[in-house]
């Protein structure tokens, strides 16, 4: 195949690209965040803002949306560049501020510093991203353009060397390609980081000229939202990556099965497939070479299981998304029984790096046996909440304190759940273990698909757990006896734990013996990788167990049939009401003495007056065992 | 396919065609591994019930007898600490689901659970947990059987025959999760459904959910 | 026989029957649409859960009468198209309230409160979880992670996501609602105009 055709081909594109957005660095222009997550913040509003306030003031600026930045504490974000200026990234964006930044920085060159969280490029007025621990930490392949590119205009993409990966591929032979992507060791990115180029290898000897590519974007850890970021952010590098995996194994379909709860990826998706479509970058003779290759999007209809891959494959088969007993693998039968690769969203957004860059490059960053770098969606108790890229073996601790900023509020840290309903919890004495594959297997808990929730002293351990037991519970697809029944009666006893039912200490026992044999007896992952949770927080966190049992307390007042809620008269205010109108349930009323008290029948311990309560009086607490509000109020007497 | 190998099961040496699932060479030769879900004909087996558990020479944990391929010298432990464990757990989750009154049971002594328990030694009784006291209403149809889904421990045998032998239609899965259930469409009565009273899924039906009524009740056989 | 005739509770719920009989009216309807969706796509087992979604974004559920008519064209014995639509979480059976509130309880949202908020819709609209109120204005569902964990507890309104919710933001949510199907009956009162 002619080298040269390709390299014009790819060369036209990049040059229209280039031309096409010349205009962008000649006059101001606002990116709007408008990912799920920017949305729900309000980023809509505030798009519409900015193009009212610079219309009504007759400027030449261009408002554009972008995906998401992942700094998603501080959403709706806006970043707007203007020449002359360092583009300058605003958070917490409001019309008031949207007014502000109109008249000051673009009319009249003050940029509000005040306001801007960060600049984008080095300058010497402004901090930028790498003089915060946050920035110094991350390193950025498969985050770098989310945020900074309009997701919904391929040129954007291309211009930043997007498909220049593909023109290369397309110049090699398909066995190079393979060997580049087994050189770099990248490993699977959807939770148990199986080596994908052994994966791609694998496929590609299966006999049989039809063979099938799947992204499997069925993220349904709860908690993990990485997958939408990036399929809404920069859709085209996951697009990328799979037309050089379906190039690499000899594949002429592919298919997307995203989650039907992403409405916004989906949109997002298709509109890059049509442009990709009018780019030659699918279809028939992709960049002029004898390459042919499409894309279609599957919706998955809302089970878990799916993300399981031969659920997967019989949902898109019209069937229940129940698993299948491996052998055979996807490899050798998948997809209509031809062999198929699946990978996740993450997995083939490293490829066009990789390619580009090389495999020594990618090596260069993580560890040696996991090279490149983790992304994680990092919620719960954490001062700054969002998507992170940091190289593989940055520990636990670098993340929750450095990248993360702590836990808010002089609270103490407790736990990380790490990898959702397949991972564990792992403790303070944990924080040091290095992020890779291997070393969080080691310590109990999985990669999984980067969810890290981070919880605090206020977390109940067993009603965590239990939460995740519920959850795969209600996902389990209900095929095996283990899965359906073992995960029932684990979550049995732990209800009856948190509500302060179970007696015996032996049950334990039994949670123990439980959970080992549904490892061992589950079809699927999903059933083997259930028990997780439960195994960790018992390994971890067994006192907290033995008081729910044996003293009917939860340590961190949250089980809400072993909590009261109590008003203190000592701290409470006559003058003050705010508890009594917050109470949904008139269960706090005012004593004959002015203060105010609760009714404990009436109340739904929904934390509603705990949180009206003034912190200057702080005179709502929770008590465990409940029996203690009687003994207090016997002491007011 | 066709080339005959010889393996070992429980120190007995027994002959099979390459490639046949040890499950069905063993309960060929006449050694009996648990089992409910396993149907031969069927073309990807469901391993659903997780019962066949053996041991396997060389490999860590024990395998599910209905998906392993025999091969040529392969060592079988049918009964190892490790294997009676996990069977103890499965039969013990099923029972915990599964209606105990085995006395009033039409498939009493003709029953697959009972046959597990004895072979076995396992305990009819639930211990370690407690039942989960699935009930639903007994369905009886006009005069040739019942279904009672207390009982049913979705092996998903009559599901097979009714879509592959019978070529009816009328009964699937519904649901999921510990909801799953055998039922018709719309989860209408079967007498209202497609059903074409075959018999075919009373008959494959190992335990006490389908049952034949009146003068076929002797037909069925466990 | 003795000792299993008797009848015990069933455990079903209503989500899994059909509750509502569409009329012969409605029905008819049905079936329009459907064979007009039947119409765009190869009547291949593959493409069955894309012919569901497809029907369930035009009808908002999954009527009998629609299942059976999909069946039929392809093929396939109808139980199993119920089957399917019973396992996977995003179809319904009946038709749902004019608002929907989805409540998320993933991690993040649970940690924080998702169950506080779900009690408060439950509380506030009587219902539980999967139902609709008996004048079909709002149903209640959960969800598992709309991922927008950083605002979480997130409950989604139709189709906007609104972020940290207290019980005092349900009771808003509420009133915004009832504000408006108070100006709507208002508007039809006058003029029949569709309300904001």
């Amino acid at each position: 195949m002619s080298a040269i055709v390709i390299e014009g081909y790819y060369a036209g594109l990049k040059s229209k690209a280039d031309h096409k957005l010349l205009p962008l660095k000649e006059k101001p222009v606002i990116w709007v965040g408008t990912a799920t997550c920017g949305k729900a913040a309000g980023a809509i509003e505030v798009r519409e803002a900015f193009k009212k306030e610079i219309k009504s003031r007759g400027l030449d600026a261009e408002v554009m949306e972008v995906g998401c930045m992942g700094h998603c504490y501080a959403e709706p974000l806006t970043v707007i560049s203007k020449p002359g200026f360092p583009p300058l990234c605003y958070g917490h964006v409001d019309e008031g501020l949207v007014k502000r930044l109109v008249e000051d920085f673009l009319v009249n060159d003050d940029p509000c510093y005040e306001y801007a969280m960060v600049a984008l490029e080095p300058n010497d007025i402004f901090p930028t991203l790498t003089d915060f621990p946050r920035g110094a930490y991350e390193e950025k392949i498969i985050l770098e353009d989310c945020g900074f590119i309009d997701p919904e205009d391929i040129d954007h993409y291309i211009a930043r060397e997007g498909y220049a990966a593909l023109a290369k591929v397309l110049t090699m032979k398909p066995e190079e390609v393979l060997e580049e992507i087994k050189a770099s060791n990248l490993r699977g990115r959807g939770g148990a980081g199986f080596p994908a180029g052994i994966k791609w290898e694998a496929c590609r000897k299966s006999p049989g000229s039809e063979k099938y590519v799947i992204v499997n974007a069925d993220e349904g850890d709860p908690g993990a939202f990485m997958d939408r970021s990036i399929l809404e952010s920069n859709p085209h590098l996951v697009i990328e990556g799979l037309i050089i995996s379906a190039y690499t194994i000899g594949s002429s379909r592919g298919y997307f099965y995203v989650r039907s709860e992403y409405p916004q990826a989906i949109r997002r998706l298709e509109t890059a497939l049509e442009q990709a479509r009018e780019k030659g970058l699918l279809g028939n003779s992709i960049m002029g070479s004898d390459f042919n290759f499409d894309i279609e999007i599957f919706r998955g209809s809302g089970a878990f299981v799916c993300g399981e891959g031969t659920a997967l494959i019989n949902s898109m088969e019209g069937k229940m998304g129940i698993p299948e007993h491996r052998p055979p693998r996807l490899a050798e039968s998948g997809f209509r029984g031809k062999p198929t690769l699946l990978n996740n969203v993450k997995t083939f957004a490293y490829v066009p790096a990789i390619i580009r860059k090389g495999a020594d490059w990618f090596k260069s960053t993580g560890t040696s046996k996991s090279p490149g770098t983790a992304v994680f969606s990092l919620v719960g108790k954490v001062g700054n909440s969002g998507l992170v890229e940091v190289p593989m073996g940055t520990t636990l601790r670098q993340l929750v304190y450095d990248v993360g900023e702590g836990i808010p509020g002089e609270k103490k840290f407790k736990a990380v759940q790490i990898g959702g309903p397949s991972g564990g919890c792992l403790p303070e004495s944990a924080l040091d273990v290095p992020i890779d594959f291997d070393s969080l297997h080691e310590a109990g808990a999985i990669m999984g698909s980067g969810g890290l929730v981070i919880l605090d002293e206020d977390d109940c351990m067993v009603a965590i757990a239990r939460y995740f037991l519920e959850f795969t519970q209600k996902e389990s697809c209900g095929k095996c006896t283990f899965c359906r029944l073992g995960t029932k009666h684990m979550l049995d006893i732990l209800t009856r734990i948190t509500k302060g039912q179970e007696e015996d200490l032996a049950s334990l026992d039994i949670l123990r013996e439980l959970a080992e044999d549904i490892e061992a007896g589950s079809l699927c992952n999903l059933g083997k990788t259930a028990p997780n949770p439960v195994l960790t927080t018992i390994r971890y966190f067994l006192d907290e167990y033995k008081e729910h049992i044996v003293n009917k307390r939860c340590p961190a007042l949250m089980c809400t049939d072993l909590i009261a809620f109590y008003i203190a008269p000592e701290k409470c205010s006559k003058l003050c009401n705010a508890c009594v109108g917050s109470c949904p349930t008139e269960a706090v009323y005012t004593r004959e003495d002015g203060l105010k008290a609760i009714n404990q029948d009436k109340c739904v311990k929904c934390n509603n007056c705990l949180k009206a309560c003034p912190t200057e009086y702080s005179a709502v607490i929770k008590l465990s065992p409940p029996e203690l509000v009687v003994e207090k109020e016997r002491e007011q007497k | 396919m066709s080339k005959t190998i010889t393996l070992t099961i429980d120190d007995r040496k027994v002959t099979a065609p390459e490639g046949e699932k040890l499950l069905w060479v063993a309960l060929e030769n006449d050694i009996y591994i648990p089992n409910l879900c396993a149907i031969k004909e069927e073309g990807r087996p469901s391993a659903s019930c997780r019962l066949c558990f053996v041991h396997v020479e060389g490999l860590p944990a024990p395998v599910t007898s209905c998906t392993q391929a025999v091969r040529e010298g392969m060592v079988v432990k049918t009964r190892t600490p490790q294997v009676d464990r996990l069977v103890r757990t499965a039969f013990e989750l099923l029972l915990s689901d599964h209606r105990l009154k085995c006395s009033t049971c039409p498939q009493n002594r003709s029953c697959e659970l009972q046959k597990i328990a004895r072979a076995r030694g396992l305990k009819l009784k639930l211990k370690r947990f407690k039942s989960l006291g699935k009930e639903y209403p007994l369905y009886e149809s006009p005069g040739l059987f019942t279904f009672d889904r207390s009982r049913c421990v979705l092996c998903g045998r009559c599901v097979w025959v009714d879509h592959e032998v019978a070529k009816v239609g009328a009964i699937g899965f519904a649901r999921r999760g510990l909801k799953r259930m055998v039922t018709t469409f719309g989860n209408i009565d079967l007498d209202a459904s497609s059903c074409t009273e075959c018999g075919l899924c009373v008959k494959a039906c190992p335990v006490g959910a389908l049952n034949f009524t009146g003068e076929q009740s002797s037909e069925k056989d466990g | 026989m003795q000792g299993v005739t008797k009848r015990h509770y069933v455990i079903i719920s209503k989500g899994d029957v059909f509750v509502l009989k569409p009329s012969e009216n409605e029905k008819e309807i049905i079936i329009e649409h459907v064979a007009e969706i039947l119409g765009g796509w190869r009547a291949d087992r593959e493409n069955l859960i894309p012919i569901l979604q497809d029907v369930q974004d035009r009808l908002g559920y999954l009527p009998g009468v629609a299942m059976e008519k999909i069946a039929t064209a392809m093929d396939i014995p109808a139980v199993d198209v119920f089957g399917l639509a019973t396992f996977y979480n995003q179809f319904r059976l009946n038709p749902p309230g004019d608002h929907q509130f989805k409540v998320c309880m993933g991690t993040a949202c649970y940690m924080v409160g998702g169950n506080i908020a779900m009690d408060s819709f439950k509380r506030r609209l009587s219902i539980g979880e999967g139902d609709t109120t008996p004048d079909r204005k709002f149903s209640l569902e959960r969800v598992v992670c709309v991922g927008c964990c950083s605002i979480a507890p997130v409950v989604v309104v139709d189709d906007m996501i609104e972020g940290k919710v207290t019980p005092t933001r349900v009771d808003g949510i509420l009133l915004a609602f009832e504000d408006k199907h108070q100006k709507k009956d208002d508007n039809k009162g006058n003029q029949g105009q569709e309300g904001v």
